[in-house]
């Protein structure tokens, strides 16, 4: 069997896929959107590029649920795995409405691989999200 | 004459074209002396820059950059009457010739202090004042030091009398803040924070000038080799160490060389037998608790005060300290935060030996002991000594202004 160009980045990272192939549609599209798709959810951000070091920014980011219940106002957070730390600040995260969130007070005072992480839902629906950034 | 005719301009002879062949080099020898930076290194280089850095007034500090407060504060920080003991200044420690450091491993004030004293410079760019971070801002920095016993040891009412007794300063108040600094209507409470803004206002015009590294920063970025070769190869033979193998650049970024955060390289935190300095981690706390953090009544932006209030309390900022700029760091020492190494070199040997064990990390430690050789050393020095501005050590006094007009 060939994989097409598409299927084979899916094959080699499943979790980060383009928006237009996600099981429920992120309300956020458009230039430099990512997405990562989990279980139950789906989430699409925006960061900015590049990504700055050492000074707080903002992160523009959507969720929706595959079985479109709602969900409260998702958790996020940034650590650097290889170092085992994370970040010095603890992001505030505003609904913005319509799924649509606003995560401020980021601040990666690294350069390197981070991994962001978007914690949604509770309980047995409950589950993190992860996707990388790196900051040159 | 026919000898002359000889010896024609349009074919020199040998030692002339020796000559013309090494003058029309000059630019090319130049240019070999610049490393083969590769691009990801180019791009490294560039965020040192470009300096110096645009700032703004501190929004927490309504008379930050306002020139009536920067007097008054340039008049209070050589005042010791602002220490009930009468003989404790901010230049006690803060020495202008002495880069706005005292030289001593650790503070003395009117008692002994576990910490080295900062030096003084490009204070806006921070977002943390003190070793641990014990201040969100500048005003709040220079407040803490008049209230704590081993210090000042003064207090609102000291500050206050300090005014009573001297119409030029009471004069000087008035215009930078619009209000009096005495009589009934004087809150004593507001009139020791207007003070520390003062005293912050005055501090956030030390800034450093640009340096021997800044000149070949921007060569570099635009592309001018033959400026950029004059930078010299043991400095460029640092630099590439000090963003590559010695990945000093992970936390000593951006223009100012300083992330603005903190770090545990591996500097015991002992102060005495039985005592220890918990750094960020109590520095923390103590400032949450402060009644002039940023989000007390005193700040003029309880709004803005993001930083403060979105500090996170970890268990890993326990033994941690802040990273210091390293623009003139040559003429700063004793360095460290308790101050224990005297030298630059001995900072390199710090690194070069770092027991790796001793420092807090989980997974794959970012500090790795760098078994730095001795020409490796000297690039490195000769690189952190290029971080000089040309007034070095020796830092200007603010002129003595005129007497104040009520």
């Amino acid at each position: 069997m060939t994989l097409g160009p598409a299927a084979l980045a899916a094959a080699l990272c499943p979790a980060l896929l383009p928006v237009a192939a996600l099981g429920c549609t992120p309300p956020l599209q458009g230039r430099g959107v990512q997405a990562v798709e989990g279980r139950g959810f789906v989430v699409a951000w925006r960061a900015p590029a590049p990504l700055p070091l050492a000074e707080f920014f903002s992160l523009d980011f959507a969720a929706c649920a595959r079985d479109g219940r709602p969900f409260d106002t998702p958790r996020i957070d940034a650590t650097m795995p290889e170092h085992g730390h994370g970040m010095n600040y603890r992001p505030r995260v505003e609904s913005l409405g319509g799924g649509r969130f606003r995560a401020s007070g980021l601040l990666l005072h690294m350069p390197g691989r981070w991994q962001l992480s978007v914690s949604l839902g509770s309980g047995v629906r409950g589950e993190t999200l992860h996707a990388p950034l790196t900051v040159d | 004459m026919a000898a002359g005719a000889d010896r024609s301009p349009r074919r020199p002879g040998p030692p002339l074209r020796a000559l013309l062949a090494t003058l029309l080099a000059l630019p090319t020898l130049a240019a070999a002396a610049l490393l083969d930076f590769s691009a990801d290194e180019r791009r490294q280089i560039a965020s040192f820059g470009p300096w110096p850095v645009p700032v703004a007034a501190d929004p927490s500090n309504r008379v930050s950059g306002k020139a009536e407060a920067i007097a008054l504060g340039a008049r209070l920080f050589f005042d010791a009457r602002l220490s009930p003991i009468g003989y404790i200044a901010c230049v006690t420690c803060h020495q202008p010739d002495r880069s706005w450091t005292d030289a001593k491993a650790r503070a003395h004030g009117l008692a002994d202090l576990p910490r080295n004293t900062p030096a003084l410079a490009n204070l806006r760019l921070a977002r943390w004042y003190g070793w641990g971070g014990g201040a969100d801002s500048l005003w709040m920095a220079s407040l803490r030091p008049l209230l704590d016993a081993r210090e000042f040891d003064s207090n609102a009412a000291a500050v206050a009398r300090v005014y009573r007794r001297d119409p030029d300063l009471a004069c000087r108040y008035r215009r930078a803040f619009g209000e009096a600094a005495v009589g009934r209507d004087a809150d004593r409470e507001t009139v020791l924070v207007n003070s520390a803004k003062a005293l912050a206002a005055f501090q956030e015009t030390l800034v450093t000038g640009r340096t021997p590294f800044d000149e070949f920063r921007d060569a570099l970025a635009r592309g001018d080799a033959a400026s950029a070769g004059r930078y010299p190869l043991a400095a460029q033979q640092g630099l590439r160490l000090f963003i590559g193998r010695g990945q000093c650049i992970a936390c000593h970024n951006g223009p100012n060389f300083s992330n603005g955060e903190f770090a545990d390289v591996g500097v015991p935190y002992f102060i005495a037998p039985g005592r220890v300095d918990a750094g960020r981690h109590a520095d923390l706390q103590a400032l949450r608790a402060s009644p002039y953090n940023r989000l007390g009544r005193h700040s003029d932006d309880r709004a803005g005060a993001r930083a403060t209030r979105q500090a996170a309390l970890e268990p890993r900022h326990w033994g941690e300290f802040k990273v210091p700029s390293l623009r003139n760091v040559a003429v700063t020492a004793p360095y460290m935060h308790n101050g224990s190494l005297p030298t630059l070199r001995d900072v390199l040997r710090h690194y070069a030996t770092l027991d790796e064990g001793r420092i807090h990390a989980s997974r794959r430690p970012l500090l790795r002991a760098l078994h730095l050789t001795e020409d490796e050393a000297d690039a490195l020095l000769a690189f952190l000594e290029s971080l000089t501005d040309a007034q070095g050590a020796e830092r200007p006094r603010p002129p003595s202004p005129p007497p104040c007009v009520p």
